[in-house]
């Protein structure tokens, strides 16, 4: 039996330390996962390991939907959370959902949505994927470990 | 899963963002409190603001009225809003017990 993948529900924006937080906290718990399916291949070699199913769910919503935006510009200096996100989807294998209407309302759109709404052009970052509120209550039904940021 | 939303933030979007996922979450099985806080009084008065609207149906999606904390100010409100929308309101002591929820979420 396998446990259930953990969610985080990401509502903070960018710019906020949870933000910040959430990525870190991501990034440390898919690390332990890969830690743990190592020594547990080695224990058992012919364990059929399914890589194909993300170890992590994730939901952008609220302020959060900023993180998906591609022409939002910072200094140099500072963490780009879009980036560093999509290099761990990347690695990973995870999908990157944004409720569509938050992201919507704020000015953050895909090439679908823009068509629907009559909007001109489209900037939704690489990697994420502007989804129903609906997928995170999908996502919810067999899930005990949901943590918001 | 048992969640309690607690709505605190002192914008229209936040609160409608909150209760809209309220509402969806309800509507997925999910059983969901709503807790108002104090900064969100004034738009839960305005007619026009969804916030307002969604609490008066609450009851349309099997959901239990939205808890205030129990002082004056929330005393006040409810003797100041229509009817329909003061019955989806219950007056609760101001400590929640996060134990009674599996998980608390806060907009």
């Amino acid at each position: 039996m396998t446990a259930a993948a953990p969610l985080l529900l990401i509502t903070k924006d960018p710019s906020h330390a949870l933000a910040h937080l959430a990525l870190r906290y991501a990034r440390a718990l898919l690390e332990q996962i890969a830690i743990n399916d190592n020594k547990q291949n080695q224990i058992s070699k012919d364990s059929d390991t399914d890589i194909s199913t993300a170890p992590l769910n994730l939901f952008f919503y609220a302020d959060a939907a900023h993180v998906a935006n591609r022409l939002r510009w910072q200094s140099a200096d500072q963490v780009n959370l879009t980036k560093q996100w999509q290099v761990l989807a990347e690695q990973y294998n995870l999908t990157l959902s944004v409720c569509v209407s938050t992201a919507l309302s704020r000015g953050i759109s895909d090439s679908d949505n823009s068509a629907r709404h009559q909007l001109d052009g489209d900037n939704v970052a690489g990697g994420f994927d502007l989804v129903g509120l609906s997928e995170l209550a999908l996502m919810m039904q067999n899930n005990d470990r949901l943590i918001q940021f | 899963m048992k969640l309690l939303i607690q709505l605190r933030t002192p914008t229209e979007m936040a609160s409608y963002e909150g209760c809209a996922l309220a509402l969806t979450l309800a509507t997925f099985g999910h059983e969901v409190q709503l807790y108002l806080d104090a900064p969100v009084f004034g738009i839960l008065m305005q007619p026009k603001s969804r916030l307002h609207g969604m609490i008066q149906s609450l009851e349309l999606y099997d959901m239990p009225p939205a808890w205030l904390p129990d002082d004056v100010f929330s005393g006040w409100l409810t003797g100041m809003v229509p009817t329909d929308l003061a019955t989806q309101l219950m007056l609760i002591p101001e400590v929640v017990n996060p134990q009674d929820f599996e998980q608390t979420l806060t907009f």
